[in-house]
């Protein structure tokens, strides 16, 4: 009798859990549709020629570059693409170096105000852009910097996220490794250099990825002082493009795309690292 | 030490004052080393965050046009009269409450059901999953806007088509100058943006319970229910809250680059919030002093906001040791 009625409820019961299981990954397929066809649609539509643009075809039928090379005839995007690859290797080199002997000194020595450090730190993430863009626009221009690449790199040599972020993973370095180079009579620098920098290399090449990929998509500060298309980068050019013509959509496609390339490639090749470190540090 | 082990002996002892001079300006340099390492950073961060701020704080009192020569000039505190009886103020005012409210849904609420109802599925396939719903997340601004504009844009754009074919809609909709839609639909990209990242992080932290606390709920007879509400919730709590801050903190941040990039705040001011509209007072008007009175008031506002979040979150969650 119960062996009965336990094969009769077992075999719904399984079925449920295969619609239970085939739900949750039709949702989940839903989800992923949803993130990803936007960019789809983006690297589709730079390739469909002029007759085909408008039409909803799922895949070009006549694929061709011909908006690739129109782009790269009305604004000079080999020009902007360089000039976000000179910021953005800035920004990350000097938030990096600045990070890292913040943190070092915080780990390293016990002394007064550490508390202070870690609040003016922390206070900053209450700082809006907006409260301090004028008077940095206004710091930059009376230096003459207004369309200069150092006007976008000098606001953003050291940054607290870096610098938090640095010394939440310097934190975690052994602290008997310190002592034994102390005992070698090694100077400061040198235990930095020779001995904590390469044991965090792989942290700090992950935050310097984070960085880079946060400054290559900054917009808010270069737009104000950005002048010109020679001088500005990607994202910036993206816009006036983007504002000068409305019905150029294959021309915008293939300039954003050539936009997204950079970060592109970096996901492709190093996708966990970076999810990895998005959430370990949060976003800016 | 190691140069004050390499001086002759015979001359610090031939000049015993001179040495421990020497040895006390090292001592003095000893000390003041761990503040050196922190020059460059806090140096920069000072220079570039602090003092702008306190200058904002004093341009909030003066009336200024940016224009080089010119001196800003005293005026109180009638930038702050001004700004509360401005049109634009409370429109703005009302946006912001409805993009910080609207964004919670795609930044927390639509995220933990997805991570929720997703929780045991094949780790490998969740790897797949991962990877497809972070990309957004890395996406700038400006591409999303042109993306989405040419999605969205009227007649020819997918969306329209989309609709038209469902009859839901005419295939003229123009989404960003429409006053009833364009902030929902900066609201929906910036959504989009956020929700993947909000999955992920909230899946990691599912995964991270031990599976222990369920074992035990189901042998003392805990319904799927009550697991949820009594571990399950307990246990990702301080990630929820996480999120839930960012989220209130942040999202006048986050719709910031898309109202500039697809509406410049408009039609009518229909989609710009705060910041937006400080933006504007700024550089659109040249009136620098409205700008900075609408800065330091809403940091203010959202600095009590934070420690409010703060405390809440303190009684709230709970931590797992």
């Amino acid at each position: 009798m119960s062996t009965a009625s336990s094969l009769t409820t077992r075999a719904p019961r399984h079925m449920g859990r295969m619609l239970a299981r085939a739900l949750k990954y039709a949702l989940l397929l839903f989800m992923a549709f949803i993130a990803v066809f936007p960019l789809y649609w983006l690297v589709v539509s730079s390739l469909k020629d002029v007759g085909e643009i408008f039409s909803p075809t799922l895949i070009p039928l006549r694929p061709t570059l011909e908006n690739y090379a129109d782009a790269h005839e009305r604004i000079p995007i080999a020009r902007m693409l360089l000039n976000s690859v000179v910021v953005s290797a800035a920004v990350t080199v000097c938030q990096l170096v600045t990070s890292v002997l913040l943190a070092y000194s915080l780990m390293r020595w016990d002394f007064k105000g550490k508390g202070v450090v870690y609040g003016v730190l922390s206070l900053t993430w209450l700082i809006p852009f907006q409260a301090i863009m004028v008077p940095n626009y206004v710091q930059v221009n009376s230096w003459g910097l207004k369309g200069n690449l150092m006007a976008i790199i000098l606001p953003f040599m050291a940054s607290a996220f870096a610098s938090i972020s640095m010394y939440q993973s310097f934190n975690a370095f052994p602290r008997a490794l310190l002592d034994a180079a102390r005992l070698e009579n090694k100077s400061e620098l040198g235990i930095l250099i020779d001995i904590v920098l390469p044991n965090m290399a792989s942290t700090i090449a992950s935050l310097a990825i984070l960085l880079f990929i946060n400054s290559w998509n900054e917009y808010m500060w270069p737009v104000l002082v950005v002048n010109g298309m020679e001088t500005a980068p990607i994202q910036i050019g993206l816009k006036s493009f983007m504002g000068s013509d409305t019905n150029l959509w294959g021309s915008l496609m293939a300039a954003t795309t050539i936009s997204c390339i950079p970060i592109f490639v970096l996901y492709l090749f190093m996708q966990r690292r970076i999810v990895d470190s998005f959430m370990k540090w949060g976003i800016k | 030490m190691e140069t004050t082990d390499s001086l002759p002996v015979a001359a610090s002892a031939a000049h015993p004052a001179a040495g421990g001079a020497r040895l006390r300006w090292r001592r003095r340099f000893q000390a003041l080393k761990p503040y050196l390492f922190l020059l460059p950073a806090l140096g920069l961060l000072c220079f570039w965050c602090y003092k702008p701020l306190v200058q904002t704080l004093s341009l909030a009192l003066c009336r200024w046009t940016m224009v080089p020569g010119t001196q800003p000039e005293f005026v109180g505190l009638s930038n702050f009269v001004r700004l509360l009886s401005n049109k634009d103020f409370w429109p703005a005012v009302g946006n912001t409450v409805f993009y910080t409210v609207g964004m919670l849904p795609f930044s927390v609420g639509i995220p933990l059901f997805l991570a929720v109802a997703t929780q045991d599925i094949d780790p490998r396939a969740k790897q797949v999953f991962r990877a497809l719903f972070f990309i957004p997340m890395i996406m700038a601004p400006v591409a999303t806007s042109t993306i989405f504009q040419w999605l969205c844009t009227p007649t020819t754009g997918l969306l329209n088509m989309l609709c038209a074919w469902l009859g839901v809609s005419e295939l003229g909709a123009s989404f960003f100058t429409d006053p009833d839609l364009a902030r929902w639909i900066i609201l929906i990209i910036s959504g989009w943006k956020m929700m993947g990242f909000s999955t992920i992080l909230l899946s990691a932290a599912l995964t991270s319970i031990n599976g222990e606390y369920y074992e035990a709920a189901r042998l003392d007879g805990a319904g799927a229910f009550r697991r949820f509400k009594d571990i399950t919730l307990p246990m990702i709590s301080s990630t929820v809250m996480l999120l839930v801050m960012m989220s209130i903190l942040f999202s006048t941040q986050w719709t910031f680059a898309y109202i500039d990039v697809l509406t410049q705040g408009g039609p009518y001011g229909m989609s710009t919030n705060i910041y937006y509209l400080m933006y504007n007072f700024a550089f659109s008007d040249m009136n620098v002093g409205l700008s900075a009175a609408a800065a330091i008031m809403f940091m203010a506002v959202f600095g009590v906001i934070a420690l409010a979040l703060n405390r809440l979150n303190r009684k709230l969650v709970f931590f797992d040791n």
